[in-house]
């Protein structure tokens, strides 16, 4: 059995340097307007006192804006050079369950169809993950649904190491192979007593029975009800009344992952690169006859919530969406995704909590 | 205040029901229920039996003048407007984006609203220190008399205090987070442009990456497209996912324009927009 290390949380900047030894540690990070994961410079920046980050963990496999060549409009398309990423072994320190779970379905379109991405394949492969449970003894967050689309709040599936937070305690458990190397070459922990081993995991199991809003939903089902209205128009213009069509919606979203490939030259110095792009904005499907198959506020939102949880789940299985709520914490007019799921299925098959 | 947001609701809900059964308007802007009580959204009622779903409590800041633009002329539309709201309906009307006799204004005298997001009570930051709608044709309770005024600059204390470079510094720290999601954009009531010049490639304005020059360029060149013309309803700071003080900047340039040319954006239908209207004997200082 693997065993349960600890350390405290005054003495986490020490646990910090420790990973910053051996690659970049990248940890939430208390900014002007809220926590984010950033590469950790000063290992005292490192805190864990957060509910969840304002743009999701995606962020350190597909960052916003990815340069793949470099050019010079005064030299032929020869001498352009492609940009090679630096990756280096990589602690992704904090990352909660349901975040945990958007990587898997972050896989499937980056590694698992078409062509392989190799920025995203070589920094998954280079990272080793920290999941970190949420909090069960707060109220449950009125946005966040990762329960009912069957994550624990104390899930350690898909993470390399677990950890938990105890008062000042913190626990960590290896849970991969990985993250089993990682723990036993690491100074400074401790091995955990029975009693707390008991309750480390007492804490996860119980971590499903932590209510977020909805009872469980069935995927299949909402499948073949957002297809059934897909073409109520009524429908999605009602539920798209208030939305203002910017982005912050897929912006923080963890399994957004729609970018646009932009070439950005100044005085003759260039760079083709990647940048984040979203369904909602109205030069999405913009082509370059001048026709735009999108151009109402409706048919945007309809292919947002279409593409999350019913796409998805024919083309691939899963939905995709992790219910971390940062869509509807982050909507300047408060739209929420479940809500209109909820709306979609007319509450035949499930009742709110 | 004279009356309490129940009693607000209960009139908003009153007056929408007229509206909607005489059909004199075919639908009313106002406030429905969001996923809990304190996360209210914009809500279109069409029907005399969607008006049960209107609500109003501190909570519903949204400026609705947004979405006034989204609907043809000649569309009959009532929209429930607070004092900052209400001017941004008089400088649509102004720019002739909004027809006068299209709409019925439900006005709100209101005050104590509060940021749903921070909790925060709204009122001396981004207001324009009035309480009463200065447009309406149906006043939803008693005018607010007798509470504190505050000057809706007072805030810009400690960024006028700010010399040139300190300036430059704030605002490339504060805009160098932005992550462009076009929120405040989307959020303002003035920011009707289509398509919007950072949207355009044929030629390009701005670069689309999240960094500091592009997002200079297109904060920018809101800011100053919005000169004489921000009603100061905070909406774009308020919708702003990363905090991003913008209300600052947009105070700032509506000061300056009080200052120079005598008149605040949207007060008026009377008005003219004050960068579209020249007189001989309009200050020159914005030339020094």
């Amino acid at each position: 059995m693997l065993v349960l290390k600890k350390t405290t949380i005054d003495k986490l900047p020490e646990l910090a340097a420790c990973l910053m030894e051996k690659g970049t540690l990248v940890a939430p990070v208390k900014e002007a307007g809220g926590f984010n994961f950033r590469a950790i410079t000063d290992a005292a920046q490192v805190d864990l006192i957060f509910h969840n980050t304002i743009l999701s963990p995606k962020t350190v496999f597909f960052p916003q804006t990815e340069d793949f060549v470099r050019y010079s409009v005064y030299q032929p398309i020869l001498e352009a050079k492609p940009v090679e990423p630096e990756i280096r072994p990589t602690f992704l320190f904090g990352v909660r369950p349901c975040d945990v779970k958007s990587f898997e379905i972050m896989d499937i379109h980056f590694t698992r169809t078409g062509v392989p991405d190799p920025y995203w394949r070589k920094r998954r492969d280079a990272t080793i993950i920290f999941g970190f449970a949420f909090d069960t003894s707060e109220e449950a967050d009125p946005a966040e649904f990762y329960h009912t689309l069957g994550i624990g709040a104390a899930d350690p599936d898909g993470s390399d190491v677990f950890m938990l937070r105890r008062d000042d305690v913190l626990f960590l458990k290896a849970v991969s192979p990985r993250g089993e190397n990682l723990l036993g070459g690491l100074a400074g922990l401790t091995d955990a007593a029975p009693d707390e081993r008991k309750y480390f995991d007492d804490y996860i199991a119980q971590g499903h029975d932590y209510k977020t809003r909805y009872t469980c939903v069935d995927a299949e089902a909402i499948a073949k009800e957002f297809e059934a209205i897909f073409h109520n128009t009524d429908f999605w213009t009602k539920v798209s009344n208030a939305c203002l069509s910017c982005g912050i919606c897929t912006f923080v979203c963890p399994t957004c992952y729609c970018f646009d490939i932009c070439d950005e030259t100044q005085f003759g110095q260039g760079v083709r690169r990647r940048v984040w792009d979203a369904c909602m904005f109205t030069d999405f499907t913009l082509e370059a006859s001048g026709h735009n198959p999108r151009t109402q506020v409706y048919q945007r939102l309809r292919q947002k919530i279409c593409h999350k949880y019913s796409f998805h789940i024919r083309k691939y299985g899963p939905i995709s969406c992790v219910g971390c709520g940062r869509c509807t914490r982050y909507c300047p007019v408060n739209i929420d995704i479940f809500s209109i799921v909820e709306q979609a299925v007319q509450a035949k098959w499930y009742k709110r909590m | 205040m004279a009356i309490s947001f129940e009693q607000i609701e209960q009139h908003l809900k009153t007056e929408a029901l007229k509206l909607l059964e005489s059909g004199k308007v075919i639908l009313v802007l106002a406030y429905g229920r969001g996923y809990d009580a304190n996360h209210p959204m914009p809500y279109v009622a069409k029907h005399p039996s969607d008006v049960d779903n209107i609500v109003f409590n501190e909570y519903c800041t949204a400026n609705l003048a947004r979405y006034l633009t989204r609907y043809p002329r000649r569309t009959k539309i009532a929209i429930a407007v607070k004092a900052a709201d209400s001017r941004a309906v008089v400088q649509l009307i102004q720019e002739d984006k909004v027809c006068r006799e299209d709409l019925v204004v439900l006005g709100i005298p209101v005050y104590g609203m509060k940021n749903f997001k921070t909790g925060e009570v709204i009122d001396s930051k981004t207001t324009g220190g009035l309480y009463n709608p200065v447009l309406y044709d149906i006043l939803l309770g008693e005018e607010v008399h007798g509470q504190p005024v505050s000057s809706p600059y007072d805030v810009l204390a400690a960024y006028e205090a700010m010399d040139k470079e300190e300036r430059w510094a704030f605002w490339q720290r504060e805009l160098g987070r932005c992550i462009r999601c076009y929120a405040c954009r989307k959020a303002c009531p003035m920011c009707y442009c289509d398509p919007c010049f950072i949207d355009q490639n044929k030629p390009k304005w701005g670069e689309k990456s999240p960094e500091s020059p592009g997002n200079l360029m297109y904060h920018l060149t809101r800011f100053h497209h919005l000169a004489g013309r921000c009603i100061d309803c905070g909406e774009c700071s308020r919708a702003c996912p990363v905090d991003i003080p913008l209300y600052l900047f947009h105070k700032k340039v509506a000061k300056d324009c009080e200052e120079m040319f005598g008149q605040a954006a949207g007060m008026s239908i009377g008005d003219k927009p004050v960068l579209v209207n020249f007189r001989v004997d309009d200050s020159d200082k914005i030339l020094e």
